[in-house]
């Protein structure tokens, strides 16, 4: 196993920014502010994030293992709901129902029964959570942002097969369809690529923590489907089950 | 044949109509000023929009009673600008739609009888994409006679036209509607269509 990281050795990373931001004054981008800011805020939230998982890993209790399951669902909701105000509130109900709900189905098959290992151990529950539904999250923006494109860009079709006497379940699932598709499709295209041009985060990470290469795939490939896997199914029943929302019972589109 | 009634009818505080019949069987023009709710009253009739106060009855039963998908399949309303499935030929566009429909797609021979009666003699193994406005809108149009329906209402259906296949698409509209004693309701600026198409006419928003 490599030494630890110290902080003078850790500190010498930041150098790079520097590089960041002149080629950035070079090529006139006036985002310098912003990767300074990213950074910042990067190293603060990670640091303090630092602190109060050392605390839980210290103090493993059940409760502590759930509140920051709450805290973590609870951001990526509100990222999700930020960017979709327009969405009516049994829509919204739907987002924050389904990507909890998938999400902690997921975690549990993997941690309980696919590791052996109890729920609320933090040592696996809190990363692993990350991960999963930090993917669920993007996957549901992902699938939203791209059926309201759509949507936007064939309102008129729309329209005309409801004119037509086309329930709206059947002129709305095309979209529908759509945007579960590019919504998973960075995943799977992920996956193809794995160990060829790029070795996963999580994997180096172990790797580089001491952990012998080959148990570290194992954990990789096993998150990575999880990952496909959450990601499918939050999106799926988020747009599936949200879309119904989007008219009335005369089947008059609300949106 | 069924009529429409409307009583007291206005759509958010922004349309308020007259109590005004349309006949069942006829031909019956809308035409109005911009922004006097002619389109609308269109989506009232066939339910796809509700009246915030007021009632449409339909055949004598109002149109909120009637199960909203299959009064639109009765009252089919035919949208200003066509719109196809650009990368299927014409006989696909057909099928296309009939599958939205869950219907059985009609025949060849039925398909070609209703571009006949659109005023359109093309092949239906064209491309759509390689169709002029014209002939879209006159497809769009035939699509709607192979539905089938008992109200064919038309948004400005010659907007995209010229005026000698704008007449002969109304001509053969008005002939068939009257041969199969089907209601026609068409929106129209156009003076000269109302003179010589209408049997009635009803001028929203005062006199045009």
């Amino acid at each position: 196993m490599p030494d630890l990281l110290n902080l003078q050795q850790f500190a010498l990373i930041y150098v790079l920014l520097v590089v960041i931001l002149v080629i950035m004054k070079k090529c006139n981008i006036n985002q310098s502010k912003l990767v300074i800011v990213a950074s910042v805020r990067m190293t603060v939230q990670l640091v303090l994030a630092g602190v109060v998982l050392t605390y839980i890993f210290a103090y493993p209790h059940p409760l502590l293992t759930t509140v920051y399951l709450i805290a973590i669902t609870g951001f990526g909701i509100q990222m999700i709901l930020a960017r979709n105000r327009a969405l009516n509130r049994k829509f919204k109900l739907i987002i924050g129902v389904s990507t909890v709900t998938t999400g902690l189905i997921i975690l549990a098959f993997y941690i309980i029964i696919v590791l052996d290992d109890h729920f609320f151990n933090p040592q696996l529950t809190i990363p692993l959570s990350g991960m999963i539904m930090g993917n669920a999250v993007s996957g549901v923006a992902l699938g939203l942002k791209t059926f309201e494109e759509n949507l936007q860009a064939k309102r008129h079709q729309i329209d005309v097969l409801i004119n037509m006497g086309v329930t709206p379940q059947k002129a709305l699932l095309p979209l529908i369809n759509q945007a579960i598709e590019t919504a998973i499709l960075p995943t799977i295209i992920t996956m193809t690529s794995m160990g060829i041009i790029k070795l996963p985060g999580m994997m180096t990470g172990q790797m580089i923590a001491g952990a012998m290469p080959m148990t570290a795939i194992l954990y990789q490939i096993s998150v990575i489907i999880a990952i496909a896997a959450v990601t499918c199914l939050s999106v799926f029943c988020t747009l599936y089950f949200g879309y119904r929302t989007l008219w009335n019972e005369r089947n008059q589109l609300l949106i | 044949m069924k009529g429409f009634k409307l009583e007291g009818v206005t759509v958010k505080d922004v349309v308020t109509y007259p109590d005004l019949e349309i006949k069942g069987g006829m031909t019956t023009f809308i035409t109005g000023a911009s922004g006097t709710g002619k389109s609308t009253l269109l989506k009232l009739l066939n339910g796809i929009l509700t009246p915030t106060t007021g009632t449409v009855y339909y055949g004598g039963c109002e149109v909120l009673t009637v199960d909203p998908i299959k009064l639109r399949r009765q009252v089919l309303l035919v949208s200003q600008s066509a719109v196809l499935f650009e990368s299927q030929s014409i006989k696909e566009n057909f099928h296309l739609f009939f599958d939205y429909r869950e219907s059985v797609p009609p025949s060849d021979e039925d398909i070609q009888a209703c571009l006949n009666r659109c005023a359109i003699d093309i092949s239906l193994d064209k491309q759509v994409y390689g169709l002029s406005g014209g002939e879209k809108q006159r497809v769009f149009v035939g699509i709607h006679l192979a539905l089938g329906f008992d109200v064919l209402m038309m948004d400005e259906p010659t907007s995209a036209l010229d005026e000698k296949n704008g007449d002969l698409l109304l001509a053969q509209l008005k002939s068939y509607c009257e041969e199969q004693r089907k209601t026609l309701i068409v929106v129209s600026h156009d003076k000269e269509l109302v003179d010589r198409f209408a049997d009635e006419v009803m001028t929203l928003g005062g006199m045009p």
